[in-house]
């Protein structure tokens, strides 16, 4: 492969540039490559539980982890999406309990086909309420979708009559395992994260996303239809959400009201973990995967330890605002 | 106390990365005067005020404020002096009250406690002492821009300042707002303050200035009593040639017979411009020139859909357009280069190529597939033939690129676009001389591919160098529209209302 450094030194201007300011060597904190701390963190957590406990490395034990990050990382696709394009949604976790509720509900007096469909409608309808909200009455994402986190979860309870609804013959979706002994919600959460990261590489779409992220006004005035992507956006992560509701619930042969408590915290932790910048314009699929497994691991072996699950959650907060915190130092000194 | 205030600058020099750009400069003001202070962009007129309010430290020479000298002057320092500076961009804190912003950072305390009696009387003394009526309890937010500019300078003077260095306070104001401006700035020097006035605006210099400082280079080349100015002098001062010499292009121009690529008819949008009737074609540089706030903006905005109108027509290559957004301008080939780059154009984070060839992406892919390959061979390409100083990187991030740069990268996204028409709001607004010169230049190629180019700028010696033709509006309407050899610096102030 030496054709594209050939074509670079063929250039007519290759002279030229020179000419112009010297390159200034960037700084080392800017020179790491974005994935690299995450990745190291990922090994090293790895090597850490490997050394701790004996079961860390089994096959089982690594399909266990994937399994457990599946429903989180099938909504944090879309959420990454967002992020990029400065938008957020923090209604994921009410959404999935209320989709869930729909299907369990639906489906006892329906059937399942008709579950299913209700079920997919409800996320949606929670995604096109979402980005109606924000793109054409303009409410900021943040309250929009704190409005509606409280708003859905509170009618999957009315529907429920605060119930776990119980659901059977609908355990394939979230427990089968089709290939090499790979549960299904893991090939989903593959499949999901693939076309995510395909979408916001080589799309125009996912282009536009991007620009919407790093300049929203500038965006408008390069012909990009800001509010109807960010709609469409929305919308994905509202479908995103029923799918992962779906697995859920069949995981579970049953729908709570409290399955999706939390989770827009540990989307967000996934996402932002993984280098998208809050402030829009920056991040890509394959660091969210990191973030996700990265939060995986930790969970997985602090259970393994026997750790108490409230010190997983502090464990959670505190690598939160750890990766935030290394974004800002690297973008300081990127300014300089 | 009978020698009136005085701020003074001796032998100021002052180096930014190794480059010289004030070379031993002398300025004076004395109370009860106004110095107009003159210059062209990058002539060193800020970084003079800024030495003299503390904001930066010469490497030779002092600032001598009151008899007190200084030769590292601290903005506190120079505060306590009695020196405050007034910039373009408002520091007020806007969902505030008049006075409340009067009284913003040195609050009246007992203890923890505000106390908001002294806070309302302090500022009804200030204002009563400047003959202004003003409500109190107003939030500034709800002011106009000079009103605004009237309180940050009651602040300034509540807190005792003697001299106010004022940095181009009109840039933003219309003509009746100015008007009123004015008057207060010749009450405050009758009230013995202290007055230097930046401007690159002549006409102003005769109704404010008692007495002018022209810097040029880093250096004053005139100085001396306004009344014994011509506006010849200043010009010519201001930019080391006289005022015949100011180029006009020699380009091939336009055929008359061909069809106007833009043409509006009768258009108005409410509150902004009325019955503007103006055809730009292809090969054809119009400039839409008036004050700030005459309509000029709005008007080119207009034409990329930024602005609907309310009534009149706009024809785009002999089509009839409503155009309902920017998205459909663009569909239509027109492009814009907005006043405000950084805010209103530039991707910062996202790399050249991608600013490059964003207005194209659809057409750059493959059903909606897109790959950087594509894109960066679009920026090769274009790097070339606009001279982009840079790496030649399609992946360098924009913010890396100097601001003359970014701005060719920014021009060259409606080149690759096949935009038919541009339209440019204040192309070389805070561009520094040298630079101007060359984005001239890639207008008219621009112009002799054939695009039709239509500049609204509030500039007039921009438009005598780079239009065809000038279409003058004042107030929202258009009041002349001048051709070729009509198109002179006196012309153009005299037609837009000079005062």
């Amino acid at each position: 492969m030496t054709m594209p450094a050939a074509e670079e030194m063929a250039g007519p201007i290759a002279g030229e540039q020179t000419v112009g300011a010297p390159a200034r060597r960037k700084p080392l904190l800017a020179r790491i490559p974005d994935i690299a701390p995450l990745a190291v963190l990922l090994i090293g957590l790895c090597i850490f539980f490997a050394i701790k406990s004996e079961f860390f490395l089994e096959y089982d034990n690594f399909l266990n982890i994937l399994t457990a990050a599946a429903i989180t990382g099938i909504i944090a696709a879309p959420a990454t999406l967002l992020l990029v394009a400065g938008q957020f949604d923090l209604s994921v976790g009410s959404g999935l309990t209320f989709a869930g509720i729909v299907m369990a509900y639906v489906a006892e007096r329906q059937g399942l086909l008709a579950g299913v469909l209700c079920a997919v409608a409800a996320g949606l309808l929670l995604g096109a309420i979402n980005g109606t909200l924000v793109t054409v009455v303009g409410v900021n994402p943040l309250i929009t979708t704190l409005g509606t986190l409280a708003a859905f979860v509170g009618l999957a309870r009315v529907i429920a009559d605060g119930q776990t609804l119980p659901l059977n013959d609908f355990s394939g979706l979230g427990t089968s395992r089709p290939l090499f002994d790979i549960p299904l919600p893991v090939i989903i959460f593959a499949v999901v994260v693939i076309v995510f990261a395909g979408v916001m590489r080589y799309t125009v779409f996912g282009r536009s996303m991007y620009a919407i992220g790093a300049n929203p006004v500038a965006a408008r005035l390069a012909g990009i239809r800001t509010k109807r992507l960010i709609f469409a956006a929305f919308v994905l992560s509202g479908l995103c959400v029923a799918l992962a509701a779906l697995i859920n619930v069949s995981q579970l042969s049953a729908a709570s009201t409290q399955a999706g408590n939390g989770l827009e915290l540990s989307v967000i932790t996934a996402v932002v973990l993984g280098g998208a910048s809050l402030s829009g314009g920056r991040g890509t699929m394959l660091g969210t995967l990191f973030g996700l497994l990265v939060i995986a691991v930790l969970n997985n072996g602090l259970t393994l330890l026997s750790v108490n699950s409230f010190w997983q959650d502090v464990a959670r907060g505190t690598l939160l605002i750890l990766a935030v915190s290394f974004d800002q130092l690297r973008l300081r000194f990127a300014d300089r | 106390m009978t020698d009136p205030f005085r701020l003074q600058a001796r032998g100021i020099r002052k180096a930014f990365g190794g480059v010289e750009v004030l070379h031993g400069v002398d300025l004076d003001a004395a109370g009860g005067e106004v110095v107009a202070l003159l210059g062209e962009n990058g002539a060193g007129k800020s970084t003079l005020v800024k030495i003299m309010a503390g904001d930066h430290q010469p490497d030779a020479g002092e600032v001598v404020i009151g008899g007190d000298r200084f030769d590292a002057l601290t903005p506190v320092s120079a505060r306590q002096a009695g020196v405050r500076m007034i910039f373009q961009e408002l520091a007020d804190a806007p969902t505030l009250t008049v006075a409340e912003n009067i009284s913003l950072g040195r609050w009246p305390t007992r203890g923890p406690i505000v106390r908001w009696r002294v806070v309302r009387e302090r500022a009804a003394k200030v204002l009563e002492q400047l003959d202004v009526d003003l409500d109190l309890d107003a939030p500034v937010a709800g002011l106009s821009v000079s009103e605004r500019q009237i309180v940050e300078i009651a602040r300034a003077l509540s807190d005792r300042a003697r001299c106010l260095i004022l940095d181009e306070p009109t840039a933003a104001l219309s003509s009746q707002e100015t008007e009123r401006l004015f008057r207060f700035v010749r009450r405050l020097r009758d009230q013995g303050v202290a007055l230097v006035y930046i401007t690159h605006r002549l006409d102003e210099v005769r109704e404010i200035a008692d007495r002018v400082a022209v810097l040029r280079d880093g250096a004053v080349v005139l100085e001396g009593p306004a009344a014994g100015m011509s506006r010849r002098d200043l010009v010519s001062a201001m930019v080391g040639r006289s005022i015949g010499d100011v180029a006009r292009p020699a380009d091939v121009k336009a055929p008359e017979s061909a069809s106007p690529r833009v043409r509006l008819a009768g258009a108005s949008v409410d509150g902004c411009f009325s019955d503007v009737a103006l055809e730009v074609r292809p090969g054809e540089v119009v400039a839409l020139y008036g004050k700030v706030g005459s309509g000029i903006a709005e008007v080119a905005q207009s034409v990329f859909g930024m602005r609907p109108l309310t009534a009149g027509s706009l024809e785009l290559d002999g089509e009839r357009k409503q155009l309902r957004g920017p998205a459909d301008a663009i569909a239509a080939g027109v492009g814009l280069l907005p006043a405000d780059r950084q805010r209103e154009a530039a991707f910062m984070v996202l790399s050249v190529a991608e600013n490059l060839s964003a207005p194209s992406w659809s057409r750059l892919s493959d059903r909606g597939f897109i790959t950087a390959r594509r894109e960066a061979a679009t920026y090769r390409r274009w790097h070339d033939e606009l001279h982009i100083r840079s790496r030649n990187d399609p992946a360098q991030p924009l913010a890396t690129l100097s601001g003359g740069n970014q701005q060719k990268v920014l021009l060259g996204r409606w080149l690759e676009r096949e935009s038919r028409v541009l339209v440019l709001i204040e192309p070389t607004r805070g561009v520094d001389v040298g630079a101007r010169a060359e984005i001239y230049r890639s207008i008219r190629a621009l112009a002799a591919r054939g695009v039709a180019v239509l500049v609204a700028t509030s500039d007039y010696e921009e438009v005598v160098q780079l239009a065809d033709r000038a279409v003058v509006m004042a107030r929202g309407r258009i009041v002349a529209d001048l051709a070729d050899e009509q198109i002179t610096t006196e012309r153009l102030t005299e037609e837009v209302g000079g005062r």
